[in-house]
């Protein structure tokens, strides 16, 4: 089901899948309940309101899914067994937001005979806000 | 997520010192645990027909369920995350949950405290691991 990359597919400058996914309270209601995260800031609208943020947010965790997706379409199982993340979170993602998640391999060094991605990742807002910024290193085998 | 054990008198994540251990904490990743995931985060149907954890959902509970042995200061900003994934998890798994305080930075009116995280699955082999920076008002 998820195979190996092949590390004649990349390259540097190749892009990533990019993913856009449409943010509802519902799904955040649902990260909620899967992963015991019920800080009211998430889920309580009347809460939120009453917070200089205005409103829910969702979890930074869900958004970072998004990023995780992008990579387990590139790489497949070596993402799942090997993959490394570095993000940073700029920005809250609120209800209705629509992100998109996009990347591109800046570089592939080989260590110890193996090649490895070097990948830079971004999710923004419709406004083209940055959510979350960051980096992420792959092998390609 | 469901849990096996819980913690209780949690302390203020602000008042815990560089070197802290939190205790450590175990949960399961049943399938409808997983499901419920897939739901939220939407697509990547692939993970349940693999019978796979999809690695942002173990390091969500694993997150989720260290928080629950201290007290996060209202107005508190989940501000960056680095993960590692090590080995992959099956669908039905326990995962146990270690961390430690590692650092602690005052910059203006923000404290930033990173918490190392370590996941084992049931053979007790490290499954994944990361570090997440949290930004809480002074």
């Amino acid at each position: 089901m998820f195979e190996r990359p092949r590390p004649a597919d990349f390259h540097q400058g190749s892009s990533l899948p990019t993913v856009v996914k449409h943010v509802t309270q519902r799904e955040i209601n649902l990260y909620a309940e899967a992963s015991g995260d019920f800080n009211p800031i998430h889920i309580d609208e009347a809460f939120a309101a009453a917070t200089p943020l205005g409103g829910t947010i969702a979890h930074g965790m869900l958004i970072l899914a998004y990023a995780s997706e992008m990579m387990t379409r590139a790489f497949g199982q070596s993402w799942l067994d090997g993959g490394r993340l570095s993000v940073r979170f700029k920005a809250a993602a609120r209800p209705e937001d629509t992100i998109t998640t996009s990347g591109r391999v800046d570089s592939i060094e080989d260590r110890e005979g193996i090649p490895h991605a070097h990948c830079s990742l971004e999710c923004c807002n419709q406004k083209g806000e940055v959510i979350i910024t960051g980096e992420a290193v792959v092998k390609l085998q | 997520m469901e849990n096996k054990e819980n913690n209780s008198s949690p302390a203020s994540l602000k008042d815990l010192p560089i070197g802290y251990q939190f205790p450590s904490v175990s949960y399961e990743l049943t399938e409808s645990v997983v499901a419920k995931y897939l739901s939220a985060v939407g697509g990547q149907q692939d993970f349940l027909k693999s019978g796979i954890v999809p690695p942002l959902a173990i390091a969500a509970c694993a997150i989720t369920a260290l928080s629950q042995s201290f007290a996060v200061p209202p107005g508190s900003i989940h501000a960056s995350q680095e993960l590692e994934f090590l080995k992959i998890v099956p669908v039905g798994s326990t995962i146990s949950c270690g961390g430690r305080i590692a650092h602690r930075l005052e910059r203006g009116r923000l404290n930033l405290m990173s918490i190392e995280i370590s996941a084992l699955n049931q053979d007790e082999e490290e499954v994944l691991t990361g570090k997440a920076t949290i930004a809480i008002p002074s």
